[in-house]
């Protein structure tokens, strides 16, 4: 494969065919690392696009010659758009309609999709896995910058720890306790929904009459 | 044993090397049990990274992945033509020598700009700038153009040198005021030609009035400096007011009628024109005091006669700041004989023939009329010196009137 030094070089100069290389090499993890923390898939894939024409934008101005700088580069880019987005959010009033909303219409057919292709699932399983996915992105919401970065660089790109600890500015060692700590944060957190959850689908229960 | 980051660390490096490979994950990764012999915390962890690692939700949809990357290449064709100049410019730079002679180029080029933005701004002839803002100057007049636009050019040329005056009325600039008053003169009577030679059109007639305000301009802008120059300024001053169609003073006559006796009074008769009431009396370009009086046309003054006096020129200086002065000096004795010596009449240095007041500028071989007013010629027994008023200073224009007065007198000694 090309060094990443050379592809960037021929990406500054424009050259189509190095953009495209670059964008296919990075999309997994942007898009792990936007999908995991928004809530759901068509707002991770605005942001990502978002993310992706802003690097071609500014990549002829960008000094990172190796692939921790410039996936680093890429990371705060996407970390800056998320922000942006959950920041938006703040300022839009809350609109309840009558009509089912976009969202609601997609998860709809998703699990329209979902079921047909999986008919041993019923409709409660399919709206557990969607509920499921929310636990997670409020989970990964919950770490620390550090921690998310971390775990994509390791999980979704698959970077061995020095990559990482570059990328991040980060000894190895250092590296390493934050993977664990994520990893162990994450799991706790999980944890903690799953009981309450589980309470609650049993309170529920009990409320209904369900033995 | 390790610590409990490292054991993860190392299993999930297992992991990822297991799955490059395409072995399946152990069973103990998909269950909630735990082998046998297995570490339940790390194991935990991994199968929760795994877990992650493979949930679809993580993973960008195919479509999505080739749509962006569309938008992506179409976006890139619209920005990065700038990005490849840069590089061009980036490249041509990285070559040592073209590096330097760019960098020299620029250098030589911001320097050169500077120095015509700095120059453009100097207006005083004795900063060595200026040399460079008339060569400036020359390089525009001298550029190939219409003549109505050459004679606005010229115009405003001479409004330049005309504002470059200004800057220069005072004694402590005397010979740049000198230079920079010629050179407006000059500049004037270029711009004049120009307008002058153009064909009857709206163009000459407009700059035409242009030319004639920058003339009275000119006239109200020397008359404000009379005051605050030294004689010979003056001198030079009142005589371009002259050629500006100023009303000036201008001596047609002197005459110098010697005491009877040493260290008498000697009466200076002074014919002219424009003399006004009041004027003080200029001897060697000096202001000597003691007022004058008008007597049957002449201006006369008295003034004290040692019998040293060597008078080369004399004039008068008007209240309101114009002088005039002629060499043309016809000395008298008391006794009725005279010693005409010619020379010029000049309301300024010159030929004495300024403004609208033509004279006759009599020579020592060919006396005027300064000297043809029938007075016979004395030879003082010794050199004429105004001893007590006029200073050792001489004036380059004494010099030679000096030379003029010394041939003069030497030639009519019997």
């Amino acid at each position: 494969m090309e060094a990443i030094n050379r592809l960037l070089d021929r990406a500054r100069r424009g050259e189509s065919e190095a953009l495209s290389i670059l964008y296919r090499q990075f999309l997994p993890g942007i898009f792990g690392y936007i999908a995991a923390r928004v809530p759901d898939r068509a707002t991770a894939e605005d942001l990502t696009s978002e993310v992706f024409l802003k690097m071609v934008e500014g990549i002829g101005r960008l000094r990172a010659s190796d692939e921790a700088s410039f996936a680093a580069w890429l990371l705060q880019i996407a970390r800056i758009t998320v922000a942006g987005y959950y920041r938006q959010r703040e300022h839009l009033p809350t609109l309840v309609s009558l009509e089912p909303g976009l969202w609601e219409e997609e998860a709809f057919e998703k699990r329209e999709a979902l079921l047909a292709s999986h008919p041993d699932l019923d409709p409660a399983q399919s709206a557990e896995i969607h509920d499921e996915w929310n636990t997670v992105v409020n989970a990964i919401n919950a770490l620390t910058e550090e921690q998310r970065q971390v775990l994509i660089g390791r999980l979704i790109l698959g970077y061995d720890v020095a990559t990482v600890a570059r990328m991040l500015g980060k000894t190895a060692n250092a590296v390493k306790a934050l993977q664990f700590r994520a990893l162990g944060s994450l799991q706790r957190v999980l944890a903690k929904q799953d009981g309450s959850e589980q309470a609650s689908h049993l309170q529920t229960r009990h409320r209904g009459g369900t033995p | 044993m390790n610590p409990l980051p490292e054991r993860l660390n190392e299993r999930l490096e297992r992991e990822e090397r297991r799955s490059r490979r395409g072995g399946a994950p152990p069973d103990w990764l998909a269950s909630s049990t735990h082998a046998p012999g297995r570490d339940p915390e790390v194991d935990e962890l991994v199968a929760l990274a795994r877990r992650l690692q493979a949930t679809p939700h993580l993973q960008a949809d195919p479509l999505f992945a080739q749509h962006l990357e569309r938008r992506l290449l179409l976006r890139q064709a619209t920005v990065h033509h700038p990005a490849r100049k840069k590089m061009f410019i980036r490249r041509w730079g990285a070559h040592p020598a073209l590096r330097f002679a760019f960098v020299l180029c620029l250098c030589l080029l911001l320097v050169g700009t500077s120095m015509l933005e700095a120059a453009a701004q100097v207006s005083n002839p004795e900063n060595p700038l200026y040399a460079l803002k008339r060569w400036e100057q020359g390089i525009q007049i001298s550029l190939p153009r219409s003549p109505e636009t050459q004679a606005e050019l010229d115009l405003q040329s001479a409004r330049d040198r005309l504002n470059t005056l200004a800057t220069l009325a005072s004694p402590a600039h005397a010979e740049a005021y000198r230079y920079a008053l010629a050179d407006f003169e000059q500049q004037y009577s270029t711009a004049a030609s120009a307008i002058e030679d153009l064909p009857a059109q709206p163009d000459r007639t407009r700059l035409g009035k242009e030319l004639a305000t920058l003339e009275a301009d000119a006239r109200q802008t020397l008359r404000g400096f009379l005051l605050q120059l030294a004689v010979p300024e003056r001198l030079s001053t009142t005589d371009a007011l002259g050629r500006l169609g100023d009303t000036i003073p201008h001596l047609l006559s002197v005459q110098i009628i010697l005491p009877a006796q040493p260290n008498g009074r000697a009466s200076i008769n002074i014919a002219g024109d424009n003399v006004q009431q009041g004027a003080q009396l200029l001897v060697n370009n000096l202001v000597i005091g003691g007022q004058g009086s008008f007597q049957i046309g002449t201006y006369v003054f008295t003034i004290p006669w040692s019998g040293d006096e060597h008078p080369q020129s004399i004039g008068i200086l008007n209240p309101d700041g114009t002088a005039a002065q002629t060499t043309a000096i016809t000395l008298q004795g008391a006794n009725g004989n005279g010693n005409g010596n010619g020379g010029n009449t000049q309301g300024a240095h010159g030929n004495g023939n300024h403004g609208k007041k033509p004279t006759a500028t009599p020579t020592p071989h060919h006396p005027g009329p300064a000297s043809s007013q029938g007075s016979a010629i004395i030879v003082p027994s010794r050199p004429l010196v105004i001893a007590s008023a006029l200073p050792h200073r001489r004036f380059p224009q004494q010099e030679a009137s000096l030379a003029v007065n010394a041939a003069h007198t030497h030639g009519s000694e019997p």
